[in-house]
């Protein structure tokens, strides 16, 4: 398949698996919401066991301004262009929720201290496509298409925002929203034919802060969208009701063939599952339930709310984060109809079972996760949102946020914190910042996608 | 030009004199207020102050609840000033903007303006 190849990433999953070890990890960290006047930055952390510097941070690239809410980030190229020798995996696209810019960072050329290669300023976004809000990055062969969780002002549904690899604006790449109520995570599984998307809210909504009346006001989403991925259009909604509550990061099989996928629901604390029957129809069912637990101050049981899940590149175990319990779990999905608890560790929340972890106060909960794409370490943080953050976790502003590692056992399952990767964004320069999304240069288990 | 004067009482009391015509982000930041925000156009809450004294125009807010405007919040990056006005900015005027939403519910009436209901009186 790939003899033409010296492109980006990988032939395969199984490819990816034995690429060499990741060296450095880059990491999101920010002072919008906090108090800090200061940009919100991308970090460099060493993740090199044998570097003199292993577990810190070696450097940092502030953005030019302040206010951007940096959160979820992606690469230019993945391993979707691998056949293509003329494109390379050298820069972060890293947009600000808030302000809608788009950085583009030049982590190719030193990969030890990224510099910021060109800005799309939020105003020429809002002017060009009526769309703000940027959150998930996908690169699609040499292009780039962005989810938009609002229009210009804030309203859902937003669409989403097409860039080609000279980032340059091209447009909208949706044909239509259809019946599309909100917009949040998505990914695409080529030989499909199909997206899926899901929905959190319109920026208006969540910018501000969470509160649990407007759920029952349907200004939450609670269905996911199949589309027609080459005519760019939504083709097929589940609504997943009660079971479904905020349904938001998007997960196919890393496999080209399968059409499974998953989605997890913040606030219903369920695994969604989809698939294509024999058929040739797509069917879902909930196939994971956390319950909610007891709380001593609480009225009423606390929810997980799933912020995160993840999937190991050869698609055995999924991962999920409860930020509000504090927990992580792993599953073997390898039938996917009944995954298996296999792991499981704690660090923060709000039950109080890990209030520190190696020797670091653990203020919000597991929350973003990145996996090694040889499955054998996950890279935890515990900030949501800058104003989600202080309402669950107001300790946050002194305390900064934490990176942790997980050790995964990928024989038989089983997760165990690592004692000696700690960074503690409380002891930062300009004060405590807290810290979202990874990436590493070699791709990542959220960042490919084999066409 | 109308001129409004803002008074910044967690900043030692400084005083400013602001075009009554133009957001208050814009006018304070221009004479080297520094002041959060993110989005600029009233919906991500960012930006947010205390009103201690005087009136505001903020119609073109929409990122605060009813609880929130009861409170005393003020969205400066679309905000007008409609008299003389005294602040507490930053996120030390905050302390009741942000709240557990599982432990200390809304009532009816304190949602946001598009979904409360009027209070009974
Ligand atoms: S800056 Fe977003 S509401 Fe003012």
């Amino acid at each position: 398949m790939s003899e033409t190849c010296c492109g980006p990433g990988y032939a395969s999953p199984a490819e990816a698996m034995k690429a060499p070890r990741e060296k450095v990890l880059y990491t999101i960290a920010i002072y919008t919401g906090t108090g800090i006047q200061k940009p919100d930055y991308l970090c460099t952390i060493d993740a090199d066991p044998d570097s003199p510097t292993y577990s810190q941070v070696i450097s940092r690239l502030e953005m030019p301004g302040i206010g951007d809410e940096l959160h979820h980030m992606g690469w230019n190229a993945c391993s979707s262009c691998h056949d293509d020798a003329s494109m390379e995996r050298k820069y972060l696209i890293v947009p600000g929720v808030r302000s809608t810019n788009l950085h583009i960072v030049d982590c190719g050329t030193d990969p030890r201290n990224p510099k910021l290669h060109k800005v799309i300023d939020g105003a020429e976004i809002k002017a060009k496509t009526n769309l703000s809000a940027p959150h998930t990055v996908h690169c699609l062969g040499s292009d780039i298409i962005i989810s938009m969780l609002g229009d210009a002002k804030g309203n859902a549904p937003g669409g989403y925002l097409h860039l080609n690899k000279d980032f340059e604006i091209v447009g909208r790449w949706e044909e239509s929203m259809g019946d599309i109520k909100f917009g949040y995570d998505f990914w695409y599984q080529p030989r499909h034919n199909v997206m899926v998307s899901s929905e959190w809210a319109a920026p208006n909504t969540f910018m501000p802060g969470f509160d649990l009346e407007e759920v029952g006001h349907l200004k939450y989403g609670r269905e996911i969208h199949l589309w027609d991925f080459e005519k760019k259009e939504p083709k097929q909604t589940f609504y997943l009701g009660e079971d479904g509550l905020i349904p938001l990061e998007v997960r196919f099989h890393h496999d080209p063939d399968s059409s499974h996928g998953f989605v997890g629901a913040a606030l219903s604390a369920n695994i969604i599952h989809w698939w294509k029957d024999a058929a040739g129809e797509w069917q879902w069912e909930k196939i994971i339930d956390v319950e909610n637990e007891p709380h001593p101050e609480w009225p009423i049981p606390v929810p997980g709310v799933i912020s995160v899940i993840l999937l190991s590149m050869d698609d055995r175990f999924l991962y999920l984060c409860n930020w509000l319990h504090g927990d992580i779990r792993q599953y073997d999905i390898s039938d996917p109809h009944r995954p298996v608890l296999t792991g499981q560790v704690w660090m923060g929340g709000l039950l109080g079972k890990a209030p520190e972890v190696n020797g670091v106060k653990v203020t919000g909960g597991p929350q973003m996760i990145q996996l090694s794409l040889d499955g054998k370490r996950l890279y935890v943080t515990t900030s949501l949102f800058s104003t989600w953050d202080n309402q669950f976790y107001p300790e946050i502003r002194t305390n900064g946020g934490c990176m942790l590692m997980v050790n995964c056992d990928t024989d038989n399952g089983g997760m165990e914190i690592d004692p000696d990767f700690v960074v503690d964004f409380g002891r930062e320069p300009n004060g405590p910042s807290r810290c979202h999304e990874t990436r590493y240069p070699g791709g990542d288990c959220t960042s490919d996608i084999w066409i | 030009m109308t001129t409004r004067t803002i008074t910044i009482a967690n900043r030692g009391n400084a005083t400013y004199a602001v075009d009554a015509k133009k957001p208050l982000l814009d006018s304070l930041r221009d004479q080297g207020v520094d002041l959060p925000y993110g989005c600029k156009y009233g919906g991500c809450i960012t930006c947010a102050a205390k009103l201690i004294e005087g009136e505001v125009n903020q119609k073109a807010q929409v990122a605060l609840n009813n609880r929130q405007i009861n409170d005393g919040y003020v969205i400066l990056c679309v905000a007008r000033p409609l008299s003389d006005c005294t602040f507490d900015i930053g996120v030390e005027s905050h302390d009741r903007l942000y709240r557990n939403p599982f432990l200390d519910p809304l009532e009816p009436h304190e949602l946001k303006a598009d979904i409360a209901t009027t209070k009974d009186q």
